[in-house]
């Protein structure tokens, strides 16, 4: 009896590390520091748990977590309310649809994939906000945006591929 | 095996609904904060406030890093900068003391006009212990908020010139917009000429200028400071100069927010003068050329006996009312354009 309690804490606890990392990629995104000053926009870091598990294991990444994740990034990044949501929203159902085609997708093309979700949230929270203000912002600081974190994302997606091995395999049991 | 399992039993069928559901309400959480963005902010607050200690602890190092390395590139360059400045600061000992004397004499002149002095600013000085710069906003935020008296709105500037405004004080801490955010808008004035402009933010380095008489005579190097229009933001604060960029006109900020460490939070109130009490001669009947209507009477007292002693031998006199003719409103009549000519019928 307590090795099922046990094992399904466990398991539970396996299934939140993918919720957990990304909004701990959200807090990073969102620390008001920047090293290389305050002209380079900081890498989404939010987006990096939410498209690699999205490929991974979907189960663990279930849309309602996106969202989540999402208002967590508005709520931290002072901007409007909802446009991160909306986008990481919108670029979560476009991985998750074509899920077949990127998940076939290895080296320079994971990482192209992952330009490509990023390149969806970017023209979301773009759109959002023109018609929010109704003004076009400028698209060269989405774009740089874009460029560090897909640099970015190939660091993290080894640390997300060990954590996936190394914790989320052992806790859980249908693995 | 499980996870190809598991994959199988999430088909798009099931996938679909809660992605949808999913998908409204960030679109309804889109329409609700721009509609009611309170709640996000107020949440905002408390949760810089709550994360204060952590903030000041992180970005130190951050910012000695960061300082560092923008640094870099000035080791190389450390005995041609150091000549450059001390020239400059030769020079601009030269213009310290001429405005020292003009300060002076402006002071006089004002008193010898009997000019309204300006306001008196009273301004608190801040740590800046975040800065948050992402593609569709430009902010910072400072170890001083409600609790320091420190309200939205009001202006923040550092040694060179304007950086920006609080947009949300918590009570510890506050958020600076500054003015290359996509949502700041200040009114300034382009000197000489005293050109008033609106000087809008669009996330880049030089904010935009608008609803600028095309006429204008402008020029590149033209200053701009705060026009004071709208009472929040006081007049005359340095905000940049006028550059040319791809043919149209921005403003090259003074300030640097990016370095800046301690800035300053100017409290500025407009004196809220009070209109004088109107006189009969300012009634609009008056400035049409009619006679106003005499003031309605005190209310009576009917039982208070009257306070004066009466004439021997005669009654007590009542109090009473006015008759009823003097009470009746008289028509007003048109005198011709001389006044006091008109006569109650």
């Amino acid at each position: 009896m307590s090795d099922r309690i046990g094992w399904s804490f466990r398991s539970a606890l396996g299934a939140s590390i993918p919720f957990l990392c990304a909004v701990l990629g959200v807090i990073a995104s969102n620390m008001p520091v920047s090293i290389f000053g305050a002209n380079v926009p900081p890498p989404m870091f939010g987006l990096m748990p939410i498209y690699f598990w999205c490929l991974v294991r979907p189960d663990l990444m279930p849309p309602f977590a996106v969202f989540i994740i999402g208002v967590l990034q508005d709520l931290l990044g002072g901007g409007s309310p909802g446009v991160w949501t909306l986008s990481f929203v919108a670029a979560y159902a476009v991985v998750d649809r074509e899920r077949d085609s990127f998940a076939g997708l290895a080296g320079v093309g994971a990482i192209l994939g992952f330009a490509v979700a990023l390149l969806i949230a970017g023209v979301t929270a773009y759109a959002t906000i023109a018609v929010l203000y109704w003004h076009l912002p400028p698209v060269a600081s989405i774009l740089v945006e874009i460029a560090i974190s897909v640099v970015f994302y190939i660091p993290v997606a080894l640390i997300l591929g060990v954590i996936h091995r190394r914790l989320i395999g052992p806790l859980r049991g249908d693995y | 095996m499980a996870n190809g399992s598991m994959r199988y039993a999430r088909g798009r069928g099931n996938a679909q609904l809660p992605l949808a559901i999913v998908a409204v309400l960030a679109v309804v959480l889109v329409l609700l904060g721009k509609a009611q963005s309170s709640l996000f902010d107020r949440a905002r607050a408390s949760f810089t406030d709550w994360t204060r200690p952590a903030l000041v602890w992180v970005s130190t190092p951050f910012d000695k890093a960061s300082a560092w390395f923008n640094g870099i590139d000035g080791i190389f360059v450390v005995y041609q900068e150091n000549q450059r400045l001390k020239q400059e600061n030769a020079r601009l000992r030269q213009w310290q003391s001429a405005a020292l004397l003009l300060d002076e004499r402006l002071k006089r002149y004002q008193l010898l006009l009997n000019a309204v002095p300006d306001p008196a600013l009273n301004a608190r000085t801040a740590r800046v212990i975040g800065r948050a710069s992402h593609p569709f906003l430009d902010t910072m935020i400072i170890d001083a908020g409600k609790s320091q008296g420190l309200k939205p709105g009001e202006a923040v500037v550092d040694a060179r010139g304007m950086i920006g405004r609080i947009f949300l004080s918590g009570e510890r801490t506050s958020w600076v917009l500054l003015l290359t955010d996509l949502n700041s808008r200040i009114p300034v004035m382009i000197q000489p000429g005293n050109i008033q402009a609106i000087m809008a933010g669009d996330n880049t380095p030089n904010p935009t200028l608008d609803t600028l008489a095309t006429t204008a005579p402008l020029k590149v190097g033209d200053q701009v400071v705060t026009s004071g229009d709208g009472g929040l933001i006081p007049p005359g604060l340095p905000v940049g100069v006028l550059v040319n960029e791809g043919g149209a006109f921005r403003v090259a900020l003074l300030a640097d927010a990016g370095a800046s460490e301690d800035v300053r939070i100017l409290d500025y109130k407009l004196p809220v003068e009070e209109p004088p009490a109107p006189s009969p001669n300012d009634l609009p009947a008056s400035a049409a050329g009619l006679k106003p209507e005499p003031p309605p009477p005190p209310p009576v007292q009917q039982a208070t006996p009257l306070q004066t002693n009466p004439p021997s031998g005669a009654p007590p006199k009542p109090a009473v009312a006015k008759p009823a003719a003097a009470q009746k409103p008289a028509p007003p009549q048109v005198n011709g354009g001389d006044n006091g000519d008109t006569q109650d019928q």
